[in-house]
């Protein structure tokens, strides 16, 4: 499906560079200089004229790295690399078979170690990311509330990106790419035939459609479990009852269980469960535990205090996704007002479900808060909260002692003194 | 590079056993002709101001102007290991983290060294114009602290009064009031004690006493005290040192009618 190559394919330089290298470390062992080797997963479909080029970044505007294909269009690169807690490397060999080798003629068995552990795969990018940027014209509309947008030509909207070091109108010269990049940019603009060019114009509402149906189907395939784990399952859990609180540490020991949100209708969790698993495994992520989850679930329709139904649950996902979508690749003066109409009444989905939920959910949980606090059997086991509370009391104790040892007892005495009717001395004298 | 040898460490130990009780911390400003402290109270209502000339070390040497930031308290707890009689040696680098202090006993048998850590103290720095005193009293450090402690257990503030009959020192507490009245005296067997009054016109100011028990920590430094009056102008106390360094106090007066 995917092939891996050892070095960037396309940037022929790099390429020599650690081949020179290799070659050499035969004979003697030559301090590594340079980048090492990076190693990147590339999409079979893309073909040979594709090329790493350099392109501002939707979200930050910063030059960034990214694979444009003619035929296939433009992937962005995902970084997947270990913990600091895990060091690990790549052990790359160059078979004399491989096509590196051969391309370059480089002659010999040069496997070498990288340090770095990570793995770049290349995924695709829908290219109206790229000019989102150049349609909202995000600098331009600073300051006033409503900016007055102008239909434009393609070309004038993409002249709006910041030009050091990107290589977009290099990119542009591809038929397929041009054609494809308008094509997106109609999908979230008002057009306009003047004469034999289309004019742009972006238009908010086709925006937010366009990004709704991205997230839409994000959260219908099932979003990946850490992502579900964090920004799905913890907002949703209600706190369990306190009088049942013994099958807590059942729930927290599977932290990779991925559904530990209270679901009764088991039949649509499970199916939406094994959706995301399959996804899962499929970009070869962390695979979760199929057998615990049933069991959690069981024990959790005893314990939760409130549960949410298949759609509240399904609503988050579409909140998460839709954030994740925005916080990812919209600039953020564009993604707070898109969030805002997105969530807000007349938004495309409505979210009072998922709103009253959580707004009871926040009610019983303060009011579990108040309960654990007065209760007295709870002393041993306190909160992190009043743990903290405490240390950040101690600490404060043991800075004024360290304080007060610092200063005598004299001047200590004097600062109780009534100097009522002493004008400062900085009054009699002037300062240097 | 700052290198200062004083003869007698007690001259040290006991300025600042005098001014830790005002101040918490403090810089020592070495320059070439000296090392000169100034640094005022919390409430910022009295200053203190030493000047240890560089004629009283011997030898001293100092390249550059360096600023020794010292807690007083913990200065105060290296100096406790000074004898009455040692010879002191302070010794800092020009960007100095540490001030070195070596105490060598006269009899040069016991040396004994310390470093104390220094910090960084933002302090400004007044500038003090010479004044011409409509008062100037000299008398015996030990009767003035005598009167401020007598006094000090009656009330807070004093009122001292100089005019052509003596200074008056008087104060007005919830038990009663009090007074001290010392006239010019001069005696040809003990110097010490006398008590000299110069004055060019009559001028009466009230003073926090609680303070003034504090500038008399100093009195173990000199068997004089100058006292320096205006109105409307800060108290001076000075107590010289040997030679021409001294320890000035300055506080302000306290005015309105909430004696």
């Amino acid at each position: 499906m995917a092939r891996t190559r050892s070095a960037k394919p396309s940037t022929a330089a790099p390429a020599a560079d650690t081949d020179s290298i290799k070659s050499k470390s035969a004979i003697t062992l030559v301090p590594h200089t340079g980048e090492p080797p990076k190693v990147f997963i590339l999409p079979s479909k893309a073909t040979p004229e594709a090329r790493i080029v350099t392109l501002p970044n939707p979200r930050t505007s910063q030059p960034a790295r990214y694979l444009a294909c003619p035929d296939t269009g433009i992937y962005e690169f995902k970084r997947i690399a270990a913990p600091k807690s895990e060091p690990r490397s790549w052990l790359i060999e160059a078979t004399p078979t491989s096509n590196e080798s051969k391309a370059s003629g480089a002659a010999g068995p040069g496997s070498q170690v990288t340090m770095g552990s990570e793995l770049f795969v290349a995924t695709a990018l829908d290219p109206l990311f790229l000019v989102l940027p150049a349609l909202a014209d995000v600098k331009a509309s600073k300051g006033s509330k409503k900016p007055k947008r102008l239909f434009l030509s393609s070309d004038d909207h993409l002249d709006k990106l910041p030009q050091e070091s990107s290589h977009l109108s290099d990119i542009l010269r591809w038929d397929a790419t041009r054609r494809l990049i308008e094509s997106r940019m109609s999908a979230v603009c008002d057009a306009v035939d003047a004469g034999d060019e289309q004019m742009f114009r972006l238009n908010e509402d086709k925006l937010l459609e366009a990004i709704y149906q991205k997230a839409k189907r994000m959260s219908e395939g099932g979003l990946p479990p850490s992502m579900e784990d964090k920004f799905v399952n913890k907002v949703l859990e209600a706190p369990l009852m306190h009088r049942v609180v013994r099958t807590e540490s059942q729930v927290t020991s599977n932290p990779d269980s991925g559904t530990s949100t209270p679901q009764t209708d088991s039949a649509t969790s499970q199916s939406t469960v094994s959706s995301a698993e399959t996804d899962a495994s499929s970009v070869s992520q962390t695979s979760t535990a199929a057998t615990s989850v049933a069991e959690v679930q069981a024990d959790e329709s005893i314990v939760s205090a409130l549960q949410a139904s298949p759609e509240i649950v399904q609503l988050q996902k579409l909140k998460t996704a839709f954030e994740f979508i925005c916080a990812s690749y919209v600039p953020p003066e564009l993604a707070d007002t898109l969030k805002q109409s997105f969530t807000g009444t007349g938004g495309p989905v409505d979210f009072s479900l998922l709103n009253d939920y959580i707004a009871s959910l926040e009610k019983l949980r303060s009011e579990m808060l108040a309960v654990r606090a007065q209760d007295y059997s709870r002393k041993r086991n306190m909160d992190e909260e009043e743990d903290e509370a405490r240390m950040e009391k101690k600490r404060k104790m043991e800075e004024e002692k360290k304080k007060k040892a610092s200063e005598s007892r004299g001047v200590r005495e004097l600062k109780k003194v009534n100097t009522s009717g002493m004008k400062k001395l900085s009054h009699f004298f002037q300062k240097k | 590079m700052l290198e200062a040898r004083l003869e007698q460490a007690s001259i040290l130990k006991k300025v600042v056993d005098a001014i830790k009780d005002l101040v918490q911390d403090c810089n020592f400003d070495c320059n070439d002709s000296g090392i000169a402290l100034q640094a005022m109270d919390n409430s910022h209502v009295a200053l203190v101001s030493m000047m240890l000339k560089a004629e009283g070390f011997s030898p001293y040497r100092c390249d550059r102007n360096i600023a020794l930031g010292v807690n007083l308290t913990s200065l105060t707890k290296v100096l406790r290991a000074a004898q009455g009689d040692d010879i002191l040696t302070i010794k800092a680098e020009d960007a100095p983290d540490v001030m070195n202090l070596l105490f060598e006993s006269s009899g040069e048998d016991r040396i004994s060294e310390y470093d104390l850590k220094l910090m960084d103290i933002d302090q400004e720095h007044l500038g003090i114009p010479e004044t011409e005193y409509a008062a100037t009293i000299t008398m015996p450090s030990a009767e003035f602290r005598r009167i401020c402690t007598d006094l000090a257990a009656m009330s807070e503030s004093v009122g001292i009064e100089a005019s052509k009959d003596g200074v008056k020192f008087s104060c007005n507490g919830d038990i009663g009031n009090g007074s001290v009245t010392l006239r010019s005296h001069t005696s040809i067997d003990k110097p010490e004690l006398n008590v000299d009054i110069e004055l060019t016109e009559p001028v009466s100011l009230t003073f926090s006493l609680k303070y003034l028990v504090n500038f008399c920590k100093a009195a173990a430094l000199s068997n004089q005290v100058k006292i320096c009056l205006s109105s409307e102008v800060p108290l001076l106390v000075e107590y010289n040192l040997s030679g021409s360094s001294y320890l000035r106090f300055y506080l302000a007066p306290k005015i309105g009618d909430d004696e």
